[in-house]
């Protein structure tokens, strides 16, 4: 476990160093602001720019989470995705994964300590933008009564978790971040793919990513996301898993 | 005691054999030079015995201990200094040494303490600034300080001075004779001068087996020729030299390059009896005559032909 915190707190460290935490949380936080703002505000400057146009229905804060979710979910994820592909290639490239391999840390400290690293950076972006948004919607909203809010977006983060898993498992197989990222991208649309079959529709994962604003609408209820859930972090801790197995096998 | 065996081990790269039933055994407190071309399979070598790459076949045991592919418990044992060490550019050398303590598992008074002597032996204390900002010297002395951390039986240099300038390479071969008597050196390198400066063990790696191995003097003793240098004041002398009878029998195995003619025998006493007599008798005075020690890089040459 000496290995694991060691290399977690570098981990942390480079992530504040190569400023990939900052702008992952910036980015966030714009989403999370941007997003309200846009839903408030687009109606009525698209009516000042077109006064033909008539605008059938007062923007409402569902609007802002819908903007929210679709801005997250495809954006901010592959931007996640982006920034941390290279998070194992570096380290193969330059060869600074040796010097502390043969010193006795384990690989699977390794791979356990990237995933967390990444996971942490990406929760508190992800919450922080949840809080931003759900700030900005109360600010310009009175009545900002939606249901299961919070549950939706815990929803989408257990995605999150899901796409990295993916990520750390691309990042060991491939040498090349590229490859890493396009693998990751592959195995979601063939996750995605497999979810239009009519068996397998109900609980495939990346429901998790899509259905969240039923849940605010009141159209589903959360027991509908749960074998959703459950799958999504079990195929999760198997791509962790697997991304820790193979790595220690790997030829460095 | 051997720090290092390797029993009939190989390696291949898709269908090429890198390494090839190699053999090599490394006795406890000498400074073994690992000699070979470039791409003979050295890194690779010490790769494998790091438990980095699976050979194909073969066993390998540091202090006893078998070494298995992945994570090996024997890696306990070594310090690994690569040709080119990278670091994490925005640490200082303190950091990364506190890095590399965390993983090893030193306590902060162990740390502290080895640290310091570390730092110093290789002339980075006080020095503040981050790693990305050093040389190459720089790193290559900070490599072997992060080696030396966990105070290994075996240190496992692979071409530390191949990239570096006459003063970088000199810091660093002070440094590796400064650890005769306490730590085991295997030293990979294809710059002779090098091995013959510090090791006093040495074995020729070609293609993918040892060619030679030994102690310098071994080494030297048994398969080295002694040469004999004469330096000519003229052609007309070097020729006439050449046309005595007495002389044929030693131009056998000669180099001429200009006015000069260097002579090569195992039995080089014999040589030289024969040589004063001509040039006695001739009345032929070189200007210069030098008695040659047998060379690694001739041997060297001589493996690899």
């Amino acid at each position: 476990m000496n290995g694991y915190f060691a290399f977690l707190r570098k981990e942390l460290t480079e992530s504040m160093k190569n400023h990939r935490f900052l702008i992952l949380f910036f980015l966030f936080l714009i989403f999370g602001v941007m997003s309200v703002f846009l839903a408030k505000y687009i109606p009525e400057i698209l009516s000042a720019l077109a006064a033909e146009m008539e605008l059938h229905s007062e923007p409402v804060p569902l609007d802002a989470w819908k903007q929210f979710y679709k801005n997250i979910s495809s954006v901010g994820f592959s931007a996640f995705i982006i920034l941390y592909g290279s998070c194992l290639s570096s380290e193969y490239a330059k060869g600074t994964l040796v010097l502390l391999v043969v010193k006795g840390l384990s690989r699977k400290a390794v791979i356990l300590a990237k995933y967390t690293a990444a996971a942490i950076l990406m929760t508190v972006s992800y919450w922080i933008s949840y809080g931003a948004a759900y700030g900005c919607t109360a600010l310009l909203w009175q009545d900002i009564d939606l249901s299961h809010t919070a549950f939706a977006a815990a929803s989408l983060w257990i995605t999150g978790f899901l796409y990295l898993s993916i990520l750390m498992f691309g990042c060991v197989l491939f040498r090349q971040a590229f490859t890493s990222i396009l693998f990751t991208g592959g195995i979601v649309a063939l996750i995605s793919l497999l979810g239009m079959a009519e068996p397998i529709a109900a609980f495939h994962p990346l429901r998790l990513g899509t259905d969240m604003i039923d849940l605010i609408s009141g159209t589903a209820a959360p027991a509908d996301l749960m074998v959703p859930a459950v799958l999504s972090i079990l195929l999760s801790v198997f791509g962790l898993w697997s991304a820790m197995r193979f790595f220690t096998k790997k030829q460095l | 005691m051997n720090v290092l065996t390797i029993q009939n081990l190989s390696k291949c790269f898709g269908k090429q054999k890198i390494i090839d039933g190699l053999n090599l055994s490394v006795p406890e407190g000498s400074v073994f030079g690992f000699i070979g071309k470039n791409g003979a399979g050295k890194t690779t070598t010490m790769k494998m015995v790091l438990g980095l790459l699976r050979p194909e076949g073969g066993t390998i045991h540091v202090c006893g201990e078998p070494v298995s592919f992945g994570q090996t418990k024997s890696n306990r044992f070594t310090g690994y200094l690569p040709d080119v060490p990278e670091f994490y550019p925005y640490m200082t050398a303190k950091q990364y040494l506190k890095l590399c303590g965390d993983v090893i598992a030193l306590s902060k008074d162990e740390l502290l303490g080895r640290s310091r002597t570390l730092l110093s032996l290789v002339g980075l204390d006080g020095v503040t600034k981050p790693i990305g900002g050093f040389s190459r010297g720089m790193k290559q002395r900070l490599g072997i300080a992060q080696a030396l951390l966990s105070q290994p039986k075996l240190l496992l240099c692979d071409e530390p001075t191949s990239a570096l300038d006459p003063v970088g390479r000199k810091e660093i071969l002070d440094i590796l004779s400064k650890l005769r008597g306490t730590t085991t050196v295997l030293f990979s390198t294809h710059i002779l001068s090098d091995v013959e400066r510090i090791c006093d063990h040495a074995a020729f790696l070609h293609e993918g087996k040892i060619a030679l191995s030994g102690t310098l003097s071994e080494i030297k003793a048994v398969h080295g020729h002694d040469s004999l240098l004469l330096e000519f004041s003229s052609d007309e002398d070097l020729q006439s030299f050449k046309t005595q009878e007495a002389v044929k029998p030693l131009l056998l195995h000669c180099e001429e390059n200009s006015r000069e003619m260097i002579l090569h025998s195992r039995t080089m006493d014999a040589v030289q009896a024969s040589l004063f007599q001509v040039l006695a008798k001739t009345g032929i005075c070189p200007i210069k005559i030098e008695l040659m020690e047998p060379s690694l890089e001739r041997l060297f040459l001589e493996v690899v032909k």
